[in-house]
């Protein structure tokens, strides 16, 4: 079977892993106890879950695998590094030998990476992409979605990045900092924050730099969560009342109890494929757990965007590098294909309907071709949806 | 110095052997028994092999896997204590019965199915987590026999190739079916507890609670064993998403 894409992911909880292993079991097997999971999961080595078919708006189409490296959801932290590191080359080594043409490496695994690609198994036909560029075009388009549904003028805000240094952080500031009033960039080490500032400096924007929050001058109204974190454990400070927050990692940089009364958050850098989506065997609302039918994260959606395309090639690197022009071509490629922002939405559910007529505008009209295989055979899940239907469709797929 | 830190560890290793015998002793029994078994099969092996290097090959293999007992006899003498086999043990009968029906059909690519692909696994795997463990020359018996067992499995491993390359499906469909009836026991026994009651193989009750006083666990055992045995089922080319649910699917 030709495969154009892989996808490698990891869970990001116990209880995520837990469904994906209850679907491998079957429904004629009894699910496994939590203790059997732990102990379990760290022993299977990298491999292909599934096969994954999408459909795009203009009749093209791409096969794919989800490969999952298995990194137990609490084996995140730096002191598993090598560990972590081998499974995210051996997933690689999966994709490799399964002939993928293209490979997103989602969630941690572009982070162990580093952006160095040699790291990665020798390879003649297959081209990584972190993804990171397509997850940060949605986070730039979530936030300005964001503050026109609660009536900010972008121009006269205060930014806020947690994590400004990384790939997609840095990729956030480049892109939203000539649109906001000023900058505040944080991260863990002063001089690639200099650095960045710099660059930001030399366009003429207002930025200010801190490796902790309460060091800066001004209040944030818009933040950005993008740190590399391994459990939801961030802290924000310096915020001003009402702020508006995106939290991008994966796992989520904030807790669910996080303290921020008044705050809207929403979940950033996630897409929605509008010409269907089929995993076989079935693991819809399992390995996308989202309030939204075919919500996938955006590092993941870039590798099926090129592929659908045919375009098998290492578009984001990891090395910081992700420019404005590059947002901007990523998204075209994917809107082209029907993949688009996904509807906002945060740990309390759905923050507006599936259908978003100005979404819908912005992207042109990506009406299904009736003669779609995957819609003739019904699996295509786009539909209009309601807070409460959304809900309903979470729990229907976790069940 | 070097003097004094060797005879320091080996009074150390000493204590710890004699404290621990009775789990070594269990430890051993099953390993003496497994190897028993794998003689007992190649030996069966060869009165179905018409190939002349087959049968020389399948008899090599029983004299080697009756040596291997040996040294783990003669490993649980050094302790003291008697390491006994019993392949009649419910687990390694059933294990024994499953390789047999393989045998009555002459059907020698299953043989190999369940002697190199599946028991071996489970041999080579645990044996190596035990030679990290195990103090001195036991734990240096169990790591060279864990590495002499995956030599073995080469060999096989090119002939189970090339029949899968013959005709995949009816392969892979084959070793499901082994799957189903091997690995569900293997399972059992590796499972964290003996729910099926006494093994019939350790001395007195069940030492997989005691394991965690030698630095191992039941779990770790399984884990191994499991993770050898998907790897071993990759190098032949069966699908990893298949052989995932495979294994997903086994009782624990």
């Amino acid at each position: 079977m030709r495969i154009d894409f892989a996808l490698i992911g990891h869970q990001e909880s116990w209880r995520a892993a837990a469904d994906v292993l209850a679907v491998l079991r079957g429904p004629e097997h009894t699910p496994l106890p939590d203790e059997e999971i732990k102990d379990i999961l760290p022993w299977i080595p990298p491999r292909a879950v599934c096969h994954v078919e999408v459909g795009s708006t203009v009749h093209a189409k791409a096969h794919g695998l989800y490969i999952d490296s298995f990194i137990p959801p609490d084996h995140l932290e730096a002191i598993y590094v090598h560990d972590n590191l081998a499974r995210v080359r051996a997933a690689a080594a999966c994709a490799i030998n399964a002939g993928a043409k293209i490979v997103s490496l989602g969630g941690f695994s572009s982070i162990l990476i580093e952006g160095n690609f040699d790291q990665l198994p020798a390879r003649r036909d297959t081209a990584f992409t972190t993804g990171n560029t397509l997850t940060v075009a949605f986070i730039v388009r979530g936030i300005k979605k964001m503050c026109a549904r609660e009536g900010r003028d972008l121009r006269a805000s205060t930014l806020m990045i947690v994590g400004a240094t990384g790939d997609v952080g840095s990729g956030c500031a480049r892109c939203l900092a000539p649109l906001v009033k000023r900058v505040l960039l944080n991260a863990r080490k002063l001089e690639p924050l200099r650095r960045l500032a710099a660059e930001l400096q030399n366009d003429g924007v207002q930025v200010e730099i801190a490796t902790g929050q309460q060091e800066f001058s001004a209040e944030a109204d818009l933040v950005i969560c993008a740190a590399s974190l391994a459990s939801p454990s961030l802290l924000l400070g310096r915020l001003a009342p009402g702020a508006i927050i995106c939290d991008a990692g994966y796992p989520k940089n904030l807790a669910p109890n996080a303290q921020m009364p008044g705050a809207k958050i929403f979940f950033g850098g996630l897409g929605q494929l509008t010409g269907g989506m089929k995993f076989t065997p079935d693991f819809h609302g399992i390995l996308n757990r989202h309030p939204f039918p075919d919500v996938v994260h955006g590092c993941l959606l870039e590798g099926m965007a090129l592929a659908l395309e045919r375009r098998f090639e290492p578009f984001s690197q990891g090395r910081g590098n992700i420019t404005p022009q590059r947002v901007e071509e990523i998204e075209s490629i994917a809107a082209r294909h029907g993949i688009r922002l996904a509807p906002l939405y945060n740990f309390d559910g759905p923050l507006e309907t599936g259908f978003d007529e100005e979404t819908e505008l912005e992207f042109g009209r990506t009406e299904l071709s009736p003669h779609s295989d995957l819609q003739q055979h019904g699996v295509l899940h786009r539909r209009h949806v309601g807070p409460g239907q959304a809900s309903d469709f979470v729990l229907q797929s976790v069940l | 110095m070097a003097t004094l830190t060797t005879i320091t560890g080996s009074t150390s290793q000493c204590i710890s052997l004699s404290l621990n015998a009775p789990i070594w002793q269990d430890v051993l029994a099953q390993a003496i028994t497994g190897e028993f078994l794998a003689a007992m099969n190649y030996n069966s092996l060869s009165e179905i092999c018409t190939d002349p290097e087959e049968v020389a090959d399948a008899l090599e293999h029983a004299a080697i896997e009756r040596g291997h007992a040996a040294r783990f006899a003669a490993e649980g003498r050094k302790i003291g204590v008697d390491a006994s086999n019993n392949v009649e043990a419910k687990h390694w009968k059933r294990l024994r019965e499953a390789f047999l029906r393989c045998i009555a059909e002459r059907d020698f690519i299953g043989c190999l199915i369940v002697q190199e692909i599946m028991l071996e696994s489970f041999a080579v795997a645990s044996y190596a987590r035990v030679g990290k463990v195990a103090p001195g020359s036991l734990g240096q018996t169990f790591a060279a026999i864990a590495a002499e067992e995956e030599e073995h499995v080469d060999h096989a491993m090119s002939i189970l190739r090339a029949e899968r390359a013959l005709d995949a499906h009816r392969f892979d469909d084959k070793v499901y079916r082994l799957h189903l009836d091997v690995m569900t026991t293997l399972a059992k026994m590796l499972a964290k507890e003996c729910k099926d009651g006494h093994c019939e193989v350790c001395h007195e009750s069940c030492v997989k609670p005691a394991l965690f006083d030698v630095s191992l666990s039941a779990a770790e055992l399984r884990g191994a064993s499991l993770q050898h045995y998907l790897r071993t089922l990759d190098l032949l080319g069966i699908p990893g998403e298949i052989t995932l649910a495979w294994v997903a699917q086994l009782p624990v």
